[in-house]
């Protein structure tokens, strides 16, 4: 009995001591193996597309100089996976505000203002508790020109002995005053790999 | 007309003594570095830049390199920008941009600065593992 919890401790021992201790990965510098699943490298290549075509082609530089008010739309998950489409969005968000060209809007969102204390700040309007030289004026809050909206999608397929998955970053950007797509891209990522990996 | 004269000189005077952030460089930076293994299967043909006029009036830098391969061959590549002191504009993604060559085939690819104030670049090749 002894003889063989030892046995097993050993073996316990030795089996952690082969697996690879947790460790940080520099997103700059990683050649790591790659996923079926869609995972950082993916939004940050699409991102990259994105805003590089989006600035190239001069969608979003606004003739009179000043910055575009862009607000995020819906953007569709249409694959097997669980996916925040924030992880793709915010990428792009962050980015364009960095060019100096868009600003995006917390105060507009589909399912209500992505920020709530836009408008629970305006609640504080008439309070007696409050200063009022400081609580916001109305008409203050700045309504968007520009909306993101896109759609992932993903495709599988068996080729030979191995399964292809392929995935599709589609993005739109609309001028709201015409509703036309002023700027639209799609970014392909396709990857092949052994039948029994997991794509969802 | 004599106040004007002077409160001109004055002001040309205090712009010239407003200090400029002082940046060294340690070696003079290279616009294209390919690693050695790179090398091997591939030859870059070509490495062009422009300025992209906007319509504001500022301009993006814009690059683009061509790379023909001797080889079946992949390769990794990224692009960093810099400001006219030599400091790093922050791009997208931080990570290597990968491509795949066949034999003979001549590829064409191009990236553009995440801001107006970039002015100089590094374009960077290697082989990913």
């Amino acid at each position: 009995m002894l003889i063989r919890a030892l046995a097993i401790s050993v073996g316990l021992a030795v089996v952690a001591g082969c697996a690879a201790p947790a460790r940080y990965i520099d997103p700059a510098a990683d050649d790591g193996p790659v996923a079926m699943t869609m995972d950082y490298r993916d939004f940050e290549k699409a991102a990259t597309d994105a805003v590089e075509d989006m600035l190239a082609s001069g969608a979003v530089n606004n003739p009179d100089g000043s910055r575009y008010i862009m607000v995020v739309s819906r953007v569709t998950n249409d694959t097997m996976q669980r996916i925040d489409t924030d992880q793709l969005t915010k990428k792009i968000r962050v980015s364009l505000l960095q060019s100096g060209k868009v600003v995006t809007t917390t105060a507009v969102g589909l399912n209500g203002a992505e920020d709530e204390m836009n408008m629970k700040a305006r609640e504080l309007r008439d309070s007696e508790e409050f200063d009022q030289s400081g609580v916001m004026r109305k008409g203050t809050l700045q309504a968007p020109d520009l909306s993101l909206s896109g759609k992932i999608l993903q495709r599988n397929h068996k080729v030979g002995k191995e399964q292809q998955v392929e995935y599709y970053i589609q993005l739109s950007l609309t001028d709201l005053e015409s509703g036309l797509a002023i700027w639209e891209g799609e970014t392909p990522i396709i990857k092949r790999g052994p039948d029994s990996s997991v794509s969802w | 007309m004599k106040t004007l004269l002077l409160a001109s000189l004055l002001i040309f005077g205090l712009a010239g003594c407003a200090s400029q952030p002082e940046t060294h460089s340690m070696s003079e930076r290279q616009n294209l570095r390919v690693d050695p293994e790179v090398s091997y299967a591939m030859t870059v043909t070509e490495l062009f830049d422009q300025r992209l006029a906007q319509p504001g009036g500022d301009s993006l830098l814009q690059v683009q390199f061509a790379v023909e391969a001797r080889s079946d061959a992949e390769l990794a590549w990224t692009v960093i920008w810099f400001d006219d002191n030599g400091m790093v504009v922050k791009s997208v993604g931080e990570g290597y941009r990968k491509a795949t060559l066949l034999t003979g085939q001549v590829r064409y690819f191009d990236a553009t600065a995440p801001h107006a104030r970039a002015t100089s670049y590094q374009l960077h090749l290697r082989e990913p593992k």
